[in-house]
Parts: C-alpha cells; structure tokens; sequence
C-alpha cells in the first residue's frame, strides 16, 4: 500500500527527469554529431544544404586533403610524442610524490593541498610569460623537449592530486607485513604498493594524456614551425588560409576530438567526482 | 650505525618526493616569481635587453579604460558562467540521481563535452553557428523563428551571451559529475526516515541533501571560479576579444598586451594583477569553507 503510494509519487519527478536528461544530451552530443557528419559531406553539401542533417553519399576526400595535403599526420605524431612523454614522467613524478606525502610525510599533506590549490589558482597566462622567455634562453623554443617541461607544469600538480586519492586505498598491513619480510622503502612501493594502485594510475596517466592532447596555449606560444606544432595549434593555423574549407577542417577535427572522446569515456567512471573527494579527504 | 641507517631510510623518504617539488618549485614558483619581476621592466617579445622602469606598468594599466572594461567583462563572464554551470550541472546530477534505467548512457553521452579539446570546441560551434552556412542560424530561418539568419558571433549583442552559452555547454558536465558522486554519498536511510516524518521533498533537500554535499560544492566552485576566471582558450579561438572588445577579458588582454603589441614587461603586470584578483577572492572562499567546515564537525 505504502510501496505503491511512493511510486505514484515518484513519476512525475521521474517523468520530467527523462525529458530534461534527452534535451541536455542532444545539447551535448550535437557538435561532435555535427562534426562527423560534415567530414563526411561531399563538396557542395555543406554550403548549399546547411540544414540537411545526413550526408546524401559518404566521401572521405576531407580525409585524403587532411593528410595527403595539409600533411597533418606530422602533427598527430609530434601530439602523441609530446603528450606521451609528458604522461610517462608526469606519472613516474606524481606517483613517487603521492605515495611519499601519504607514508612519509603525512603531516606535510595539508600543507602540499594548500600549494596544489595555489598553483591551480596561477592563471596559464602567467605563467606563459616567463615560459617564453626562460625558453627563449636556453634554446628551447620551438622544441619538443621544451614543450614536455612546460607541460609537467600543468599536469604534475593534479596527477598528484589524483593519486593521493588512490594511495589512501592501499591497505596499510600488505605494505607492513613485506616490510617485515626485509623489503626496503623502494622495494615495498614497487613490488607491493604499484601493482594495487595501478589501476587508478593508469586512469589518471589516459587523464593527463587527454589534458596535454587538448592543451592549445602553451603550444600557441611556443611552437611557430608548421612541422613541430602540435594538432591543436595545427589546426589553428588552418583558419589562416584564404578560403575557409569546413569539410576539411571537420575532418581535421575529427582527427583531434574523437581520440580525447573514446578514452575519457573509457577513464570517466575512474576519474569523474574524484576531483572533489580527493580534495575533500586531504 | 643506527644513526647512519636512519639517515638512509629518511634519504629514500626525500627520493619519493623530490622530484614532485622540483617540478611545483622550478616550473611554477620560479617563473612565477619571474613574472613578477618582469613586471617591472619594460621586457620587450623580441628585443633581449631591458631595463627596472619601476611601477610605470602598474600605472598604465590601471590608467587604461580598456583594462577595466576587460575587467567587467571578466567578472560578468565569470559570475554568469558560473551559475550556469552550477545550475545544468546541479540539476542534471539530481535528475540522473532520481532515474534508475538507462542513467549510465545519459552520464556518458552528458560528459562528451567535457572531453571536448578547446579548439575544435571552437571550430564546431563556430561551423553550426555561422551567419552564412552554419545549422542553427538556417534552421531557426527555417522554422520562421528568425526573419534573418541571426549572426551569433558577430554582432555586438549576441556574441557575449553565445560565448557564455558555450561555456556553460563546456563547463556544466565537470560539475554534473562531481554533484552526482557526492550526492551518492548522502545516507539513504535519511530520506527514508525523513519521509516517514512527513518531510516534502524540498525540506529534505534542504536538511539533508545540500548539508551533505555543501562542501563538495563550494570546493568546486572555488576550482571552477578560478579556472573560468582564467580562461584563454573559448574566447580567444572564438571571437578573440571582438567584435569591438565585447568579449575582451583581462588574459586576452593580457596575451594581446604581450604577443600583439610585444610588451612582454607590460603583460607581465596584468597576470600578476590577475593573479592578486584571484587570490583575494580565494581566501574570502576558503574563510566561508572553513566555517562551514567547524559547523559540520561540532
């Protein structure tokens, strides 16, 4: 009686809840919908149909101009080599840390949330103008390896946040008990304490991935050479041409947004929300 | 003997966390310290020479009408923005909080945008919403909504507002998700016993719900006011300030001041009262934190 009472109740609430979650995911999913199906219009369709939702015959001629012409597969291999680098030593560097702060200096723990949430609070343009010149110094401009050292910058700090949250799963008595077996500090973390929290860091390493994949300022300011940009300033500087072909630049978008996409769907369960419980918790 | 294995044992504590501190204090700190060094000089992009020129930096910025209206714009962006984001993001977390069939599609179909790398943000809004041949603008023609294909980005009343609405689009699932998981943490058994007092649904959100998740939420806020405050990306790929500086916030003016008129001295000093601006409304947030922080706990 009561049961059935409560469910009569929920429906409208639940009914209104349905409606409002499909007008919001069309809002959402729209531009990626939008960019697909325009890389895939043949020439002509796009500016003379601008309301046809899907393409009358499938062409990849954008594709072929991307890469054949715009030679943007330099690009993709100049983002997936910085961003790559940028996540291996990112995550070495944050994992250390966070395992370190937890076991070793707990007390310090408040102090270094105080100091990651400082150096979130540095505004990207700050920072971009001691970049420039420091960089400009020791002749690292326009470099890749220059590219990677700025990007610890941004990514180092909240893979630390990130993990601490994992290093607090790692139950204490595994770590005693290898302890007690003679395993040194170094010993312990890699043997005992890597191996339970690598879930979660590979999660936060596909994050940072993503983070310095999308990342478009820094690269602005450093790379001026069309063969070291990453796809972002890439794909940039193809608005700087004369004719503004959008076949072809949703193609190159393509290319950008669906690798950030399919690998934040895949970490998201992972990462999303951890953001404020890990800064809730320390 | 014992002593000398202390040492090396306290040694291997340090090699865990060194490195993580070279990087806060080599790549953050340093140039930060830098940059407010060179605000005091008249650094030049190109030039390698410079010299100490004082506060004229300060003074001429302060001086410029545009670095004000910048300003305003920054803080309308900032505040509107904001309570977009909150509100989608609230709403959407409550919504897919109260379904039981099918919320794990709409939390991944939801979330796309957040994944969305800045510039091809810009490059996909900046193609549905063209004035020419853009989806939108023809559609509402289409439909008889608008006589003429309305020009979001162009005209002087429509470009701000569109630039907010995109980073509401941008903005709203981080929040989305984050409100989500700390309201999955709200006891159940609350509501239940709530219901059985004869609470509405909105007391419950008011005693239980918001109580519970207050901290998460203002956390977020705080984060989400700062990094909106700061960003670059949105307006400069899109409108770059224009039309006629309606969309000009300070790190575009910053980056124009800069990497536009090569005053790199100059710049400086517009981050660093940036970054003045951003740390007196955070320690106003955290006092707020802290408080609630002594009520939930006594």
């Amino acid at each position: 009686m009561k049961k059935g009472k409560l469910l009569r109740r929920a429906r409208p609430g639940t009914i209104i809840s349905y409606v409002y979650l499909t007008v919001l995911s069309l809002v959402a999913v729209f531009p990626l919908l939008w960019i697909l199906l325009s890389s895939v219009k043949p020439k002509g369709e796009l500016t003379q149909n601008p309301t046809a939702i899907l393409p009358s015959s499938v062409t990849w001629e954008n594709f072929k101009t991307v890469f054949q012409q715009l030679n943007f597969g330099t690009n993709v291999r100049n983002s997936v080599i910085i961003a790559g680098s940028t996540t291996l030593i990112a995550i070495i560097i944050a994992s250390l840390g966070a395992y370190g702060v937890v076991r070793f200096f707990p007390r310090f723990g408040k102090f270094m949330t105080r100091i990651l949430i400082t150096t979130y609070m540095f505004p990207p343009i700050l920072l971009a103008v001691p970049y420039a010149i420091i960089m400009g110094r020791i002749g690292l401009m326009n470099n890749r390896a220059g590219l990677v050292i700025v990007y610890l910058s941004i990514t180092v700090p909240y893979a630390l946040w990130l993990l601490v949250g994992f290093v607090h799963t790692v139950p204490l008595e595994i770590e005693e008990a290898a302890r007690v077996d003679g395993a040194n500090k170094i010993q312990v973390f890699y043997k005992v304490v890597l191996p339970i929290m690598a879930p979660g860091i590979v999660a936060v390493a596909i994050y940072t991935f993503i983070n310095v994949w999308n990342e478009f300022l820094y690269s602005l300011i450093m790379m001026n050479s069309t063969e070291k940009m990453t796809i972002a300033v890439a794909l940039k500087s193809l608005t700087g041409q004369e004719v503004l072909d959008w076949g072809v630049m949703m193609a190159a978008s393509t290319v950008v947004v669906l690798p950030s996409v399919i690998f934040f769907m895949l970490i998201q369960k992972k990462i999303a929300g951890g953001l404020a419980q890990g800064a809730v918790k320390s | 003997m014992r002593g000398n294995k202390k040492m090396i044992a306290s040694m291997t504590s340090w090699f865990f966390v060194l490195p993580a501190i070279l990087v806060v204090v080599l790549l953050m700190l340093y140039p930060v310290t830098s940059s407010i060094f060179y605000s005091f000089t008249n650094k030049n992009l190109i030039k390698a020479d410079f010299r100490m020129i004082g506060l004229d930096n300060y003074k001429a910025i302060l001086s410029d009408k545009s670095f004000w209206t910048a300003f305003v714009t920054n803080l309308k962006w900032t505040a509107i923005s904001l309570a977009g984001q909150l509100f989608v993001g609230f709403t959407a977390a409550l919504a897919l909080n109260r379904i039981k069939r099918g919320s794990g599609i709409y939390r991944t179909l939801l979330i796309i945008p957040w994944a969305f790398p800045s510039i091809v943000l810009a490059f996909s809004w900046k193609w549905i919403l063209n004035g020419v041949s853009g989806f939108l603008p023809n559609i509402l023609v289409k439909l008889g909504i608008c006589e003429t294909a309305p020009q979001f980005l162009s005209s002087a009343e429509l470009a701000f507002p569109t630039l907010v609405f995109l980073n509401i689009w941008f903005g709203a699932p981080l929040m989305m998700v984050n409100i989500l998981s700390a309201l999955q943490t709200v006891p159940q058994d609350q509501y239940e016993s709530a219901q059985l007092d004869g609470a509405s649904g909105i007391q419950s959100f008011c005693h239980i719900t918001f109580p519970h998740i207050r901290m998460v939420v203002g956390l977020l806020v705080v984060l989400r006011t700062i990094w909106v405050f700061n960003s670059f990306d949105i307006i400069y790929l899109i409108t770059g300030g224009g039309p006629g500086n309606k969309t000009m916030t300070v790190p575009i003016y910053a980056y124009d001041t800069g990497w536009g008129m090569r005053m790199l001295g100059k710049s400086s000093a517009v981050t660093v009262l940036l970054l003045l601006f951003l740390l007196l409304v955070c320690s106003l947030y955290f006092r707020l934190l802290n408080r609630w922080e002594k009520e939930s706990t006594s």
